[in-house]
């Protein structure tokens, strides 16, 4: 099918939610209005990082007028996970965070709720804990799952039982020790990360009912309810048909309403209280403490050049802090592990990647997935070792990154990406090698690069379905699974669906919210797979309507469909020049001549698409034939100054390029762009406090800050290169993620060249900066 | 409990109301009068999701009882459009994409609104002091300074 | 443990005179809170979860939201004025700026439509960021009781964290600034971890002013806040710089001085050390800033 002059690929659309959002129409989980027979909830949280719960007495606080529910962990044996099934809805016997629900309170007011909680008395019995993942995974930790060889478990996936270690992905490829004696300089060290949040403007808010049919319904702020609803099912033995995940828009995702965290709470609560709705929303208090983090990580990394720059070796460990439960941290630390080189081609590899339980919130997906933890140290060590070598950097990135077919870690080709040209326009951007003056005499200014890559961590058969259907008046309606979480999903679907029916793009409606009872599936939104994934499904889906219609009208015209196009809601014919107008036919089919009878009728395209190459990689070396789908990449460079009277920093200039395959919306990618850019940086600020009892500090937008209106670099130069993928639609990839992976290394690294000063870990706090300011330049003494 | 009887002009139309005194002008909104528009971020004052207009001044809605705010009048992001048509400030957000997940919009909207009528044309520097109690985790916030310069070169809002 | 969804429960009243006030606090006493702005107390509210008996709000008390400016004696500010309101009266802007520079550093434009500078003083916050300018202004505060109204010195009132000298049964009914000497100019500097909006991690007030009596020329007030338990002078050092013609070596003695009198505790949102070196810091700044103001004046 050719693509007319007016065609919607590549144009920069306006979005399908916007107005809704800014009239204060767009409906949120939060906003659903229930009627009076609503109840609220609220957890009890363990006080503990770690401890045996002894008792748990609920008389009391059940007497409290109001109260309709109290359940516990006690009558639920059964745990959830996503690729490792090690967690309990509530704590049953052992509490492993500070904040771990274990009880759940279910009242006719959320102040009834809010007394009842304080009512609930636990006896627990106090064990030691462990925060740091090195310290973790040494044979003498505390032991934190002690039937880890008991969880079932995905076949990708290898526990140690009998450790805390969940996951350890190997990569074994060549001779890592007989290369050192090659390499003419080899850099080393160790890189630190805490873990962080989310931080989603939307708290976390589920509603459930369960009704005494046993049918039970659950609205919830999710990503993903397929995903939901399969987790909640399996666990409590129910099947999917009896349960209904109905997800609205969501107000911020950033991979921590992926998966399964506190909604499964609340279809016990309702179960508890048949056939009235139930509901928990979580505070922002909550929203700090309770819910998944991005994995706190320790990597040891070596790595060495010959003497002409070019990469011969890397050793490396990644110790990941995956938090009480890894069910989802354990496929992190495997997709850092098969990735674990960075975009750069290595001969000689031998890593091993480690998801170590400690006793800290659950770790699990966010933004980047493992690819901003680990790009921390290695885009720092990178410039390190260019600079031994006596190279530039970005001519080092340039000599040893990764091109289109090139084997990579993992042993598979590389996929067609062309991460050159995004080097060489950030460079441009940023105009490196041109020194620039600082904007005050009390300032210091450096630039700095970092090039990323990441390939969606996903199991090797994840699957993307919908269907096309039409209203009398030949509107569109897409029906999806697929989440629209800001990124503009909604947008893209309604684009490709107009653009493969030939109508316009304005009369395409997206169906929201998602509904498990309605919507085709979709294996979860994450891994910036929906222009991708879905976006093929809706292709399909669409092209299918679209042959059903030209078949139909080919029929009554008697002529062959390839001499029929649509064409803003018409059937055209080259031929004949006849005309046929879409609404109507679309449901009523065509009478035949003299109405001797009808043809067609009620038009239902469907489409899906699952990749069907994805292989298994050896357990011990990590090779395999294919690790992943694809691979995109991107280059950021950093401009900023530091100020030497505080420390503190500020990013004035970011130049962000990416390969997306095919911008489908342009605009959109730049809000990617954008939004990325500055996640990016605020997460180089960025940190869970805990102090040692594992109770996290700073619980509230006062002391865990993100960036604000006026932390913004003064311009971000955002552009993008397109290297089309072979199985996209239009060649396109995603790049949600990816736009935020390497900011914090990129600005680490501008401020080694601004001072001179090498920061190996997060965060990069002002009062850190400024104490080593004054160490190095021997100040205040 | 004391329940107090109240009454709050909201975007223009009086409403009489029963109000625990514990209940914020922010819970009185969504939960008594379906004002969903107006969102819960932190109930501490510091991300502006809650924010509406009092007499026209920008306030955190969660950090203000209602029983305190009687005869006054509020102004929601629902009483921003008239008749169905956008303010240009509105229509600038849509045209500029300066909307991703929308949680933090309607704040920004109000704060926004009132910053361009008692300053129609403000500098990115009047915009970020005005906006610093807004926060947003997806756009990186340039697009809506630009929107709301947009705006302001549009004559401004009602 | 962690804070509550919306406020605990209690009984909002509003007091129409100063007699409500004392009435309610003698006859119910501890199960009294006052209310101004609330955007601290709202907060400590849900933080703590503690049932109140009585809110008691003050805002509409005769006199409580003016402000009155006097060529002669100075200005009087009403406890319930907000910090914008404050900001932007023209009295304050022109005599007394430093309050202005002040407030406006405060949380965001929504908090202080309504935080007032009554607020502000009574919640005693060592990291308070009206406090330094007022204390360099000199300011009294109006202290409203049973037995009549006093007036207390600024630097008196605050004694420790959370703490201040009312005592039972009084509120704070507005603060009085007398006029800052002829030609005085006023910094406050603010650090805070983001670049607006934030606490102050360390905040520094410097007012200067012509002063011919002194062999420098002229004469620095100093506040410093978040560095002790109250926020404080430095009399020491303010004597130091009145004494020698002044240089950028005296200021940064003068600074080193004042890092020597500060007291700070590590805690969540900083080093002590650090701390320490921003008073050092931020205190130079201030005084170089001032004093480059007045030389060109």
């Amino acid at each position: 099918m050719k693509n007319s002059e007016s065609s919607l690929i590549g144009q920069s659309v306006r979005r399908t939610d916007a107005i809704d959002k800014v009239t204060g129409c767009a409906v949120f989980v939060d906003d659903i209005p229930f009627g009076p027979n609503l109840l609220h909830s609220r957890l009890v949280r363990s006080p503990h990082p770690h401890a045996l719960i002894i008792s748990i007495d609920t008389k009391e606080a059940e007497q409290l007028p109001g109260v309709r529910a109290i359940v516990t962990g006690k009558d639920l044996s059964a745990r959830l996970g996503l690729y490792l099934i090690d967690r309990p809805i509530f704590a049953e016997k052992r509490v492993r965070y500070f904040g771990e629900p274990v009880a759940g309170v279910v009242a006719t007011t959320e102040d009834i709720a809010v007394e009842a909680v304080k009512l609930v008395k636990i006896e627990y019995e106090v064990l030691p804990a462990v925060y740091d993942p090195v310290e973790s995974a040494q044979p003498d930790a505390p032991l934190l799952h002690p039937d880890l060889g008991s969880y079932a478990v995905a076949n990708f996936i290898f526990p140690e039982p009998g450790t805390n270690i969940s996951e350890h992905f190997k990569i074994r490829k060549g001779d890592v020790e007989a290369s050192w004696s090659d390499c003419e300089a080899i850099a080393e060290e160790q890189f630190r990360l805490p873990p962080i949040e989310h931080v989603p403007l939307e708290t976390h808010t589920s509603i459930a009912l369960s009704e005494k049919s046993g049918q039970i319904t659950l609205w919830a702020s999710s990503q993903s309810p397929f995903a939901m609803r399969d987790m909640i099912a399996q666990c409590l033995g129910i099947s999917h048909s009896k349960l209904r995940v109905i997800a609205p828009l969501v107000g911020g995702g950033f991979g921590g309403k992926a998966g399964v965290t506190m909604e499964a709470c609340a279809v016990v609560m309702a179960q508890a209280v048949e056939g009235r709705p139930v509901k928990l929303r979580l505070t922002r208090e909550e929203e700090f403490v309770g819910t998944s983090v991005r994995q706190s990580l320790v990597s040891d990394i070596k790595v060495g050049c010959d003497k002409n720059g070019t990469l011969l070796g890397m050793e490396l460990t990644y110790y990941f802090g995956g938090g009480a439960y890894n069910d989802y941290g354990v496929n992190i630390a495997r997709a850092a592990g098969y990735s674990c080189t960075g975009p750069y081609n290595v001969p000689n590899v031998k890593a091993d990647s480690l998801c170590v339980y400690t006793n800290h919130p659950v770790g699990s997906a966010m933004r980047g997935f493992g690819m901003p933890e680990i790009h921390w140290g290695l885009e720092q060590i990178m410039d390190q070792l260019a600079e031994q070598i006596g190279m530039d950097p970005v001519e080092f990135r340039l000599k040893n990154c990764v091109r289109t077919d090139d084997e990579i870690v993992s042993g598979m080709k590389m996929t067609p990406i062309d991460l050159e040209t995004c080097i060489e326009k950030v460079s441009k951007a940023i105009r490196w090698g041109k020194v620039e003056k600082p904007t005050a005499p009390n300032k210091k200014r450096g630039k700095g690069i970092a090039i990323m890559w990441k390939a969606p961590a996903m199991p090797p058969n994840p699957g993307s379905s919908a269907v096309v259907i039409f209203n009398e008046d030949a509107t569109v309606n897409v029906e999806i699974g697929g989440q629209e979480l800001g990124q503009g999903a909604f947008t893209v679907a309604a684009q490709i669906a107009a653009e493969m029916l030939g109508v316009s793009y304005e009369s395409v409606t997206v169906s929201y919210p998602l509904d498990t009872k309605y919507s085709p599936y979709e294996w979860q939104t994450v891994a910036s797979r929906l222009t991708w994934s879905m976006g093929n499904a809706v292709k399909a889906a669409a092209g299918d309507a679209r042959t059903q219609i030209l078949e139909t009208v080919a029929d009554h015209w008697d002529e062959e469909i390839d001499d029929l196009t649509i064409k803003d809601g018409l059937v055209i014919s080259f031929k004949s020049e006849r005309e046929q107008p879409l609404d109507k036919m679309v449901i009523y089919g065509l009478p035949n001549e003299d109405f001797e009878g009808w043809k067609g009728g009620p038009v239902v395209g469907r489409g899906h698409f699952m990749p069907t190459y994805v292989t298994n990689l050896d357990p011990e070396t990590g090779q395999g034939t294919r690790a992943v789908v694809h691979y995109t990449v991107g280059a950021q460079a950093v401009d900023l100054e530091v100020d030497m009277e505080t420390g503190q920093l500020e990013v004035l200039n970011i130049a962000s390029v990416y390969d997306v395959g095919r911008a489908i919306n342009p605009d959109l990618i730049m809000t990617q762009i954008e939004g990325g850019a500055v996640h990016g940086m605020s997460s180089a600020f960025e940190e869970l406090k805990f102090n040692e009892s594992g109770e996290v500090l700073n619980s509230s937008f006062v002391d865990y800050r993100i960036a604000t209106m006026a932390d913004i670099p003064r311009k971000i130069h955002g552009d993008y290169v397109e290297t089309p993928v072979d199985d996209g639609p239009w060649g396109a990839r995603g790049v949600g993620e990816h736009v935020m992976v390497q900011t914090a290394p990129a600005i680490a690294n501008a401020l080694y060249d601004a001072v001179g000063i090498r920061f190996p870990d997060l965060p990069l706090s002002a009062d850190k900066i400024f104490l080593a300011l004054e160490e190095k330049f021997n100040r205040g003494k | 409990m004391v329940i107090h009887t109240i009454s709050l002009i909201i975007n223009g139309t009086e409403e009489q109301l029963q109000v625990p005194s514990n209940m914020t002008l922010l819970h009185v909104l969504r939960d008594k009068l379906g004002f969903t528009g107006t969102k819960n971020g932190c109930e501490a004052g510091e991300c502006g999701a809650c924010t509406v207009l009092v007499d026209g001044e920008p306030m955190n809605s969660c950090l203000v009882l209602a029983v305190e705010l009687n005869g006054r009048e509020i102004t929601t992001v629902e009483g921003l459009a008239e008749d169905g048509k956008l303010t240009p400030l509105q229509q600038a957000f849509v045209d500029l994409n300066a909307v991703q997940c929308g949680y933090c919009t309607p704040g920004m909207l109000m704060s926004a609104t009132a910053l361009l009528r008692r300053n129609p044309h403000p500098s990115e520097t009047d915009i970020q002091e005005a906006l610093i109690g807004n926060l947003c985790r997806c756009t990186g916030y340039q697009r809506i300074i630009d929107a709301i310069l947009k705006a302001s070169r549009n004559g401004g809002t009602r | 443990m962690l804070a509550r969804p919306g406020l605990p429960d209690f009984d909002y009243m509003k007091a129409e005179s100063a007699q409500d006030v004392f009435r309610l606090l003698k006859e119910r006493g501890d199960e009294v809170k006052l209310l101004m702005g609330g955007t601290d107390l709202f907060v400590q509210m849900r933080d703590r979860n503690e049932s109140v008996g009585i809110l008691l709000d003050l805002k509409h008390l005769p006199g409580i939201k003016d402000i009155s400016y006097d060529k002669k004696k100075g200005i009087n500010i009403g406890a319930a004025v907000t910090l914008n309101q404050l900001s932007a009266h023209p009295d304050v802007k022109d005599h007394f700026q430093i309050l202005s520079q002040s407030a406006d550093t405060i949380g965001n434009y929504q908090v202080r439509n309504r935080a007032t500078l009554g607020g502000n003083i009574c919640n005693a916050s060592p990291s308070a960021d009206m406090a330094p300018a007022a204390l360099v202004l000199e300011g009294e505060v109006f202290l409203s009781g049973p037995d009549g109204e006093r007036m207390m010195a600024l630097d008196q009132f605050w004694e420790g964290p959370g703490k201040t000298a009312l005592k039972e049964y009084e509120f704070l009914a507005a603060v009085h600034f007398p006029n800052p000497p002829s030609g005085a100019v006023g910094r406050y500097l603010k650090l805070g971890r983001s670049k607006m909006g934030d606490l102050a991690i360390v905040g520094v007030a410097v007012l200067g002013y012509p002063d011919s009596e002194v062999p420098a020329g002229i004469r620095f007030r100093i506040g410093i806040n978040s560095t002790a338990p109250t926020v404080y002078r430095v009399p020491q050092v303010e004597e130091f710089l009145a004494q020698a013609p002044l240089s950028d070596d005296i200021l940064r003695q003068a600074a080193g001085e004042a890092m020597k009198v500060s007291a700070p505790i590590e805690d969540v949102r900083a080093t002590a050390l650090y701390q320490k070196k921003m008073v050092n810091n931020l205190t130079f700044k201030g005084l170089k800033e001032v004093w480059n103001q007045l030389v060109i004046s």
